[in-house]
């Protein structure tokens, strides 16, 4: 199903709009073990529901924001730029 | 004659036994060519299969159905070469035709740049003694009269793969023929029964809980595609799948004028006509992950605007259908198939993606040697989860991804 982002900058705007990021996750740190970069770079949660993820807003002001959204009915409940 | 008209059941309905000697979670086309070489190359007919909706609901029911070997690493090329052989045999040996049409394939490039990565293609193909070669223009308009070859389109046709061994197989039938195949062997296909947790000990899944009930297994399959993820979860082993939509739409049928299947991954775009003169046509996966089975405005469109390009004279042709299916994205494009060493028993045949129906009787063939030996057939052994961990990825992704 098609749906909406609200980008805290531009406000409500087609998915279209946006570049997918992925699910949020937490960077590893650069002398962590080459087990936690593995599994940073491919395992995924793949969660069946409310999931935390990058969008970019590609077509509007360029800037990436978290989203929380279910990944079943793609209701978005949350947008937010990220804590710089 | 009248025999014809008989109703005859394909399958049993049944109550779960107390324990199999193997648990296949997910009866689509994986699970059901798992279970079929377990009972019929190895006598392994302690088989259960679990669905939790009806048969074939899953992305076997949902897929465009499209055969072919033209891939392009030499892991992927025999490992799809082989899958064509065996669905080549396959009705004669289920005595169940799947109205295998091979009525040949062509890959479309658009860009200087694709034509090198189908002339790689090609070279691999012949080198893997899969029948596959280069063609230009004239020869295009000798098997596609119909596609517009001009220099009208923003991207005009420069070549194409030809693949004359690919073609089109009747979806269902083939789920239908395993499960018949099934049901005769004694395997148990048990439909509405979902999965909903695990009991995993000392590094082994022990049960498998259901909303029927629990049910003890020696072994343990996940065959369950878009939901991978959440089956593999149960027995503690996350994986390295998101679930992407893939959206397909079918129009009214036309008289038939094009026998061919044809993919353009520039124009992220693949159309063919059916036997019964309808158009499939299919898209890239969504542009997000998402477990959603619902079809969008925008994917329509861009099925619709692609065709157009290369079928102008379809203009004004309605649209029946229009579905979508939750497929299991893997960042290779390239299967997950065998055991992780953490979980001993429980064994993955996954990562199927949009490209996984046309490779399910090798695959299944495979995965019940794998269980029935404790041996990891040459064929699948570039497939392990452990790629991931060793870095050797197997890069299929220009051969089989509706993009570029
Ligand atoms: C639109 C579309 C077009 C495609 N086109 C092609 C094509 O042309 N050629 C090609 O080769 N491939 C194609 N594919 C891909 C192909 O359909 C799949 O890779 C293939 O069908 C996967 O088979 P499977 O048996 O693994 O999965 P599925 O058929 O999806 O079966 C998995 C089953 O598991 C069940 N399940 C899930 N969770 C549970 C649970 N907890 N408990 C019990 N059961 C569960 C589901 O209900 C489902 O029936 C396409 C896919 C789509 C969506």
């Amino acid at each position: 199903m098609s749906f909406l982002l609200r980008c805290p900058h531009c406000g409500d705007r087609s998915v279209y709009e946006f570049r997918f990021g992925g699910e949020v996750k937490q960077r590893p740190a650069p002398d962590a073990p080459e087990a936690a970069w593995v599994d940073y770079t491919y395992t995924k949660a793949n969660v069946a529901g409310v999931q935390k993820e990058w969008w970019y807003h590609r077509s509007g002001c360029r800037q990436w924001m978290i989203a929380a959204r279910n990944t079943i009915t793609n209701e978005v409940l949350e947008t937010l730029f990220p804590e710089r | 004659m009248l025999r014809l008209f008989k109703k005859e059941r394909m399958w049993r309905t049944g109550d779960l036994k107390p324990r199999y000697d193997v648990v296949i979670v997910g009866a689509g086309v994986h699970g059901l060519a798992t279970a079929y070489y377990l009972g019929s190359r190895h006598g392994i007919r302690s088989v259960a299969l679990l669905e939790k909706g009806y048969l074939g609901s899953g992305n076997s029911g949902r897929n465009t159905a499209i055969i072919r070997s033209n891939y392009r690493t030499p892991e992927g090329i025999p490992f799809y070469q082989a899958s064509v052989k065996l669905y080549e045999e396959l009705s004669r040996e289920l005595g169940w035709n799947m109205l295998f049409s091979q009525c040949g394939h062509l890959t479309l490039a658009h860009t200087d740049s694709a034509v090198n990565g189908l002339r790689v293609r090609a070279e691999n193909n012949q080198v893997l003694g899969v029948d596959s070669r280069m063609i230009f223009r004239d020869e295009i308009r000798r098997l596609v009269p119909a596609m517009d070859l001009s220099n009208r389109p923003r991207f005009p046709v420069l070549a194409a793969l030809y693949h004359p061994p690919g073609g089109i197989i009747r979806h269902d039938a083939v789920v239908w023929g395993y499960a018949r195949a099934c049901d005769r062997m004694d395997i148990d296909i048990h439909t509405f029964t979902e999965v909903t947790g695990m009991r995993v000990e000392k590094g082994k899944v022990r049960s498998v809980l259901t909303n029927r009930g629990e049910v003890a297994a020696g072994s343990v399959v996940n065959a369950t595609a878009g939901w991978a993820s959440i089956v593999s979860k149960m027995a503690r082993l996350p994986l390295q799948i998101v679930s992407h939509p893939l959206q397909a739409c079918v129009t009214e049928p036309l008289k038939p004028f094009l026998d061919k299947v044809i993919v353009s991954a520039t124009l992220h775009v693949y159309v063919n006509q059916t036997d019964k003169g309808e158009l499939v046509i299919g898209a890239e996966i969504d542009p997000y992950q998402s477990y959603s089975m619902k079809g969008t405005l925008p994917t329509l469109e861009q099925m619709a605007t692609y065709t157009l390009e290369l079928f102008p004279q379809l203009h004004g042709l309605r649209v029946l259908r229009q579905w979508a299916g939750v497929c299991d994205m893997t960042p290779d494009f390239a299967p997950i198939i065998g055991v992780a060493p953490e979980v001993e028993n429980f064994y993955m045949d996954v990562g199927w993606g949009t490209y996984g129906f046309k490779t399910a009787p090798i695959a299944g063939k495979c995965v019940a040697e794998l269980i029935a030996t404790g041996k990891t057939p040459n064929l699948i052994a570039p497939f392990s989860p452990a790629r991931f961990t060793t870095g050797q990825l197997v890069g299929e992704k220009a051969a089989a991804a509706v993009s570029t």
